[in-house]
C-alpha cells in the first residue's frame, strides 16, 4: 500500500514538473520574440558597406605530416602554437617561419592547443582524453615531451582548451559532455560545467573586461554561457540544426559566433538572449568549422570543409569576400592579438598566415 | 523497488530541468533596438584600429613583404 502511494507521489510530482518546465519554455520563447524589434542589419542600415579587402596569404608553415587541427596565437602577436593528427605540437615564430619547438607526443589526434598567457607555455590534448601543459625551454636541445604535465582529465577526448588569463587555470571542453576548469599546478580540478547532453566540441572566455564566463558548443546544437565560479549555466541557445564545431566571442562580450555543420554560422546577442543573424547562402553546403572576429567585430572570419574562409561582414549580414588557397578543410581559423593577421590552420598539413 | 529508484531519477532530473529554466526565465533582457545600436557603435569605434578591415600598409605591417631588407 505504502509503495504504491509512493509510486502514485512522484507520477503527480513528475507531471506537473513537466507542465512546469513546458510553461517556463513557452514562456522564454514569448520574452525573446517581444524584443526582437528590428534586424541587426536593419540596425545597421545607415553603417557605410566594408570597403573591398585587400587579403592574401602572406606565408605558408609546412612543417606538419599530417591534418592540422587547431592553433594559437602567442600574446606576442608573432608566434604561434599548433597541433596535429600525428600527435606533433609545434611552436612557430610566424615572422621567419622558423620553428622554434616541435614535440612528438604519444596521443594521435592532438585536437586541441593553447598558448599560455605568459608565452612561457603552452596546453594540449585530444584522444588521450587528457590536457597536458609543456613549459617552452630556451635550450633547443631539451626533451620538452618530457616535461609534459596531465593537468585535466576527462572520460572522453579533448575538444578544446584555453588559459583563463593567467597561466594557473586551464578551462577544457570535452568529448565526454563536460567543461571543466583546473588548476595547472596541482591537476585539481576546480569547477565542472554540466549541462550539455552530447560532446561538447567548443568552447571560448569571455574577454576579461566582461566577467568571469565562457561560452560552450557541442553536438546538441547547443550553446550554453556558464558563470565560471558558479558553475551555473546561466544562458542557453538552440537555433542551429546540427553540431555546433566552434564558439566565439564578439569583442566587447555581449555577443558571440558559432560555426555550424548546417553550413551556417549564426550570431547570439546576450542581452537581447536570442540569435540576431544567420551568415548563410545557398552556395555553401559544407558545415563550418571555425569562427574568429576582426577587432572591431564588424568582419566574421569562417573556414568550413570545402576548404574555404568566407569573410563576412557581422552587421549587414552579407558575405564580403572569400578566401582560397587550402587544399583541405580549414580547421581553425584565428587573428593575430593586434589583428593584423589571420591565421589558418588545415587537413592539408599546413597553416597559413593571411593579412 | 528499482521501479520507485527509476521514477525519483525521473523527478530529480525534472526538478533540475525546472530549475534550470527558472534561472533562464528570470533574466533581464533588453530589446534588440537597444543592443544592436550597441553593437554597431563598437564596430564603428574601433574600425581604424582595425587592420583587417581597414588595410595597413607594408610598413605597418610585419607580414605584409617590403621593398627593402629589414635587420631582426
Amino acid at each position: 500500500m505504502k509503495m504504491a502511494c509512493k509510486g502514485l507521489q512522484t507520477g503527480e510530482t513528475l507531471s506537473s514538473l513537466k507542465r512546469e518546465s513546458e510553461s517556463l519554455r513557452k514562456k522564454l520563447e514569448e520574452e525573446r520574440r517581444k524584443l526582437a524589434d528590428v534586424e541587426l542589419n536593419q540596425a545597421a542600415e545607415k553603417v557605410e558597406v566594408v570597403g573591398a579587402l585587400s587579403i592574401k596569404t602572406r606565408r605558408l608553415l609546412k612543417g606538419h605530416g599530417n591534418k592540422v587541427l587547431c592553433m594559437d596565437w602567442c600574446k606576442d602577436k608573432r608566434r604561434l602554437v599548433s597541433s596535429s593528427q600525428d600527435g606533433k605540437v609545434i611552436v612557430w615564430d610566424a615572422f621567419t617561419l622558423n620553428k622554434e619547438h616541435g614535440v612528438s607526443l604519444p596521443c594521435t589526434w592532438m585536437m586541441a592547443c593553447a598558448y599560455s598567457p605568459s608565452g612561457c607555455a603552452v596546453a594540449c590534448g585530444g584522444l588521450d582524453n587528457k590536457c597536458s601543459v609543456i613549459p617552452l625551454s630556451l635550450d633547443r636541445n631539451e626533451n620538452l615531451a618530457a616535461k609534459k604535465k596531465s593537468v585535466a582529465m576527462h572520460t572522453n577526448y579533448l575538444s578544446g582548451c584555453t588559459f583563463t588569463g593567467s597561466d594557473m587555470q586551464i578551462l577544457t571542453s570535452s568529448g565526454d559532455g563536460s567543461c571543466a576548469l583546473w588548476d595547472v599546478e596541482s591537476g585539481q580540478l576546480l569547477q565542472s560545467f554540466h549541462g550539455h547532453t552530447a560532446d561538447v566540441l567548443s568552447l571560448d572566455l569571455a574577454p576579461s573586461e566582461t566577467g568571469n564566463t565562457f561560452v560552450s558548443g557541442g553536438s546538441d546544437r547547443r550553446s550554453n554561457v556558464w558563470d565560471m565560479r558558479s558553475g551555473q549555466n546561466i544562458q542557453s541557445f538552440e537555433s542551429h540544426e546540427s553540431d555546433i564545431n566552434c564558439v566565439k566571442y564578439y569583442p566587447s562580450g555581449d555577443a558571440f559566433a558559432s560555426a555550424s555543420d548546417d553550413s551556417t554560422c549564426r550570431f547570439y546577442d546576450l542581452r537581447a538572449d536570442r540569435e540576431v543573424a544567420v551568415y548563410q547562402k545557398d552556395s555553401i553546403i559544407f558545415g563550418a568549422s571555425t569562427v574568429d572576429f576582426s577587432l572591431s567585430g564588424r568582419l566574421l572570419f569562417a573556414g568550413y570543409n570545402d576548404y574555404t574562409i568566407n569573410v563576412w561582414d557581422v552587421l549587414k549580414g552579407t558575405r564580403v569576400t572569400c578566401l582560397f588557397g587550402h587544399e583541405n578543410r580549414v580547421s581553425r581559423v584565428r587573428v593575430s592579438p593586434d589583428g593584423t593577421a589571420l591565421c589558418s590552420a588545415s587537413w592539408d598539413n599546413t597553416l597559413r598566415i593571411w593579412a | 523497488m528499482s521501479g520507485r529508484t527509476c521514477s525519483s531519477g525521473h523527478v530529480v532530473q525534472a526538478q533540475k530541468l525546472v530549475d534550470q529554466l527558472r534561472v533562464e526565465a528570470g533574466m533581464e533582457r533588453i530589446k534588440i533596438s537597444l543592443t544592436a545600436a550597441d553593437l554597431v557603435r563598437f564596430c564603428q569605434d574601433h574600425r581604424r584600429s582595425d587592420p583587417l578591415l581597414t588595410g595597413i600598409s607594408a610598413s605597418s605591417n610585419p607580414f605584409k613583404d617590403k621593398k627593402t631588407c629589414r635587420l631582426l
